[in-house]
């Protein structure tokens, strides 16, 4: 017999996206449902710099001039516009913007992979599942070792000249 | 009624199987492009010059080629197809998904069709590469930009 403390009222899910999306955020799934839903969002937005990162290597074959002006926004150089524009020159924000973003994509397919290779592990070997709460904290350990040094690669480069220090 | 995570047969079970094996593959290829152009290199230093040499090595070339090929390609399908998967959860009437999917597959096709394209076109231009040389020898003489970009 359930005793009076474990019986819960039944949870009213209220109707719309936004409710949704809240009782979505609260339902207790532990563990699995954050790997689940990080796995998910980092997955959406690799795809999104992915869309970008082929449109621009593309320029590559059509047009060198645009991806060496693009590639240099990266680094923070605007080059390669009409000189009378006066915008050509080096922007910092754009090299510690794109810098930060760079480090976030990183981490983000660095964590996609790691899961990923869990979830590989899980569906081929279903034995497996007896330490899923384990081979959680491993990905996430392994993810945080891996991702402290290269933290400080590329974050070190910021404060080594830009590739194309205007004087 | 149990809900099947992996899906019982069809379309869908090539697609959970290719998701999978797709995904062993990419960490591999996407892990080690990432390793090659942000640690060993820095992202400020690549440039058309860059690129060329890497795919027009005379040797090498090849193998980056294919390397680039295969990476372009599966993760297209992979991060598409994973967009399917998603957006099917949240769009069940059979109208909005004819148009999702015709949506998906065409970017999905256009974007490896360009990516494979620039991979097999590409040659290099020595007479860019000289002329983007020369303008910077110019800034360079003007006392505008340092002469040595940024070291690894």
């Amino acid at each position: 017999m359930p005793t009076t403390s474990t019986l819960k009222a039944p949870r009213v899910y209220r109707r719309g996206t936004w409710a949704r999306f809240v009782e979505g955020l609260r339902y207790g799934g532990g563990l699995g449902q954050w790997s689940w839903l990080v796995h998910r969002v980092t997955g959406l937005g690799i795809l999104l710099f992915l869309i970008i990162h082929v449109l621009d290597t593309f320029f590559v074959v059509a047009w060198p001039g645009l991806y060496d002006h693009t590639v240099g926004i990266y680094g923070g150089m605007v080059t390669g516009l009409p000189v009378t524009w006066g915008l050509n020159g080096y922007y910092w924000p754009l090299r510690w913007g794109f810098r930060i973003a760079e480090l976030g994509l990183i981490a983000c397919v660095l964590f996609h992979a790691i899961n990923g290779v869990r979830v590989v592990l899980i569906d081929f070997w279903p034995r497996a599942v007896s330490i899923q709460r384990q081979l959680v904290w491993i990905v996430l350990g392994v993810f945080i070792a891996i991702m402290i040094p290269v933290t400080f690669i590329v974050i070190a480069a910021l404060f080594s000249p830009p590739a194309h220090t205007m004087h | 009624m149990a809900r099947h995570v992996k899906p019982l047969g069809g379309f869908e079970l090539a697609a959970w199987f290719f998701m999978r094996i797709s995904g062993l593959i990419l960490v591999f290829l996407a892990l080690g492009h990432l390793f090659i152009t942000h640690i060993l290199n820095n992202v400020e230093n690549i440039n058309y010059e860059f690129v060329s040499n890497r795919w027009a090595a005379p040797t090498t070339g090849v193998i980056w080629r294919l390397w680039d090929l295969t990476m372009i390609n599966l993760a297209m399908l992979h991060g598409f197809n994973g967009l399917r998967q998603v957006l099917d959860e949240y769009i069940v009437r059979r109208s909005r998904r004819v148009l999702t999917h015709t949506l998906i597959w065409s970017a999905a096709i256009f974007l490896m069709g360009i990516g494979t394209y620039a991979i097999f076109m590409f040659e290099k231009d020595q007479k860019y590469i000289d002329q983007w040389k020369a303008e910077r020898q110019q800034l360079v003489e003007a006392k505008l930009v340092a002469p040595e970009p940024l070291a690894k």
